[in-house]
């Protein structure tokens, strides 16, 4: 009798056991389901910093792979969404190849580091890929070409520039501009300090003219120029130890010094103006096709 | 039957606690997380009422954290049709409110001017009144502003309209005349401009630019007169025009201030006192 009662109790808290944990089980991914779809909900409506509040306060430890996936993805993309390009490429490359949006991911966290100048990083994640489907081959093609557009490695350039097909609706248009870029940027002739501070000396504003700065130039040579007539005017009738002479000569050799030393750094300036002009327009046509693409 | 009962309790019970739970952090003072509550209840509750509750205290949320044009937005997608008379025009009441205080004042006027279409029972309610009063004060459309003020106070019982601080409006400064009076007299533009520090200043050293001029001409030089004397002159002239154009404008911008600050402090008192 005893026997008898003994296994059946055994297989009742078996059976509760199992039935237990099926329930904790079934409301954990109710839970993580409900939870989810809030995060869409506000992000649909453009609450991305709340979207990033909810994500961040899920429990992951209980969370199976996939859901965990989920999980990372929202988070990225709310984070992407409001601009914290930092968290979304550390949520986005946790996304694991099994999951449907894991080359979305990939692809919007390689072009946030991009965006972040951390360039070998995204490379690696780009390259690192699996791709199928030749759109997505060519848009990764298209995303290291630009990297080594704003790399000025136009060798690269050309070689993946020979993936371009210009016929795909996502990329045809930033396919055509990237290559105008890379003849902008190519048919660039940096200018020389050494030259633009030579310029300078010999005729004041001269150099900041030579380094493209027109405006700037006309504007140094009139102060530079006035103060060296009076500086001259005070040696001519007061002699190299007047007051005069003095005065208006220190103020003229600082105006003259500061002069060729603007012009040398107005190269370099002109040069940064240059190709952060070309990079704000090469990271812009970056996104474009990624977001054709993917929304 | 057993499982669809517990179900339905429980989901129940989640929402109202998701309600009270947001109204928690709201009392203390978290104002960003209770407004992710509110927006929770709103996606997961069907009742019309609690849905008007967090809408409302939503709308309290973003007004706390001083984000109001997102406010503003938030009430337009909210405010449909359907609602009943009294809990659209609080919302619409919300919206006016928040435009204004998000400074759309052009817009926050539209918002009053629509309210007679929409609710054409309230649109004369003081609340709105006073929004429509102070927007036009901060456009310094005065003389509108004064009607509005005469049938405001008018609702009160206070017919004295010789009270009004329409009858004072602030004495603004011209900035035209403040550049000519510049150009000819040095210093003249900040002394009517109320700064007559800064018009010893000025004057100082346009003075101290002519008389290196003058000097260096009985000197004989001719090239230091022009160039350093006169070129200094010319250039705290043309400065001293300017500066004097903004002390206007920041004299003016003071007045208007003080003045809208007034009228808003007296029309609230009254209203307080009346209510």
């Amino acid at each position: 009798m005893i026997r008898s009662v003994v296994p059946a109790c055994h297989r009742f808290i078996l059976l509760a056991f199992f039935f237990c944990s099926a329930l904790s089980a079934h409301s954990q991914q109710a839970l993580f389901s409900r939870e989810i779809k809030f995060a869409q909900y506000l992000q649909d409506k453009e609450l991305f910093r709340e979207a990033r509040y909810v994500t961040n306060r899920i429990d992951t430890t209980q969370l199976d792979r996939t859901q965990k996936d989920t999980l990372f993805y929202f988070s990225g993309w709310a984070a992407y969404n409001s601009k914290q390009l930092d968290t979304a490429v550390g949520k986005l490359l946790r996304v694991s190849p099994r999951f449907s949006l894991y080359n979305k991911s990939r692809f919007f966290a390689a072009y946030c580091l991009t965006y972040l100048a951390r360039q070998p990083e995204a490379q690696q994640v780009l390259q690192g890929q699996q791709l199928g489907d030749s759109t997505e081959i060519e848009m990764r093609a298209f995303q290291l070409a630009g990297m080594a557009l704003l790399r000025r490695d136009y060798n690269t350039f050309e070689q993946y520039q020979r993936g371009f097909t210009y016929g795909s609706y996502v990329l045809e248009k930033e396919e055509k501009n990237m290559a105008a870029y890379y003849k902008g940027l190519r048919s660039y002739k940096s200018k020389s300090p050494f030259l633009a501070g030579v310029y300078s000396a010999v005729l004041p504003g001269a150099g900041k003219f030579y380094a493209g700065k027109k405006r700037q130039g006309i504007a140094a040579f009139l102060p530079v120029i006035s103060l060296a007539a009076v500086t001259y005017e005070a040696y001519r009738k007061g002699g190299v130890r007047s007051a005069r002479f003095i005065g208006f000569g220190s103020l003229f050799s600082v105006f003259y010094i500061g002069n060729i030393w603007g012009s040398v750094l107005s190269v370099k300036v002109k040069e940064k103006e240059f190709y952060r002009a070309y990079d704000n327009k090469i990271l812009f046509d970056l996104h474009i096709p990624l977001r054709n693409l993917y929304n | 039957m057993t499982c669809i009962f517990l179900c339905a309790t429980c989901t129940i019970r989640a929402q109202s606690s998701a309600l009270r739970q947001a109204d928690s952090l709201f009392r203390q003072g978290a104002y960003f997380e209770a407004s992710v509550g509110y927006e929770r209840v709103l996606f997961e509750d069907n009742n019309p009422e609690t849905a008007l509750h967090a809408i409302t205290q939503k709308i309290q949320c973003l007004k706390q954290q001083g984000l109001f044009t997102q406010a503003v937005n938030f009430i337009r997608t909210n405010l449909h049709e359907n609602l009943p008379d009294s809990t659209g025009y609080r919302l619409y009441y919300e919206q006016t409110l928040c435009t204004y205080l998000a400074g759309n004042y052009e817009n926050a006027l539209s918002v009053v001017e629509q309210a007679k279409l929409l609710y054409p029972t309230r649109s004369e309610e003081p609340r709105l009144k006073l929004l429509q009063l102070l927007s036009l004060n901060e456009l310094q459309r005065w003389e509108e502003a004064g009607h509005v003020y005469n049938a405001f106070v008018g609702r009160y019982g206070v017919a004295d309209t010789a009270l009004s601080p329409y009858k004072h409006l602030p004495h603004l400064k011209s900035k035209d005349k403040a550049q000519w009076l510049s150009t000819f007299i040095p210093g003249a533009g900040q002394i009517y401009a109320g700064k007559p520090l800064e018009a010893l200043v000025t004057i100082g050293m346009q003075g101290a630019g002519i008389w290196f001029g003058i000097v260096s001409f009985q000197q004989h030089y001719y090239l230091a007169a022009w160039l350093a004397g006169a070129g200094l002159f010319g250039s705290f002239h043309m400065g001293g025009v300017r500066r004097s154009e903004v002390l206007v404008e920041q004299y003016n911008r003071k007045k208007i201030t003080q003045f809208n600050e007034q009228v808003k402090s007296a029309v609230l008192k009254m209203m307080a006192e009346r209510q």
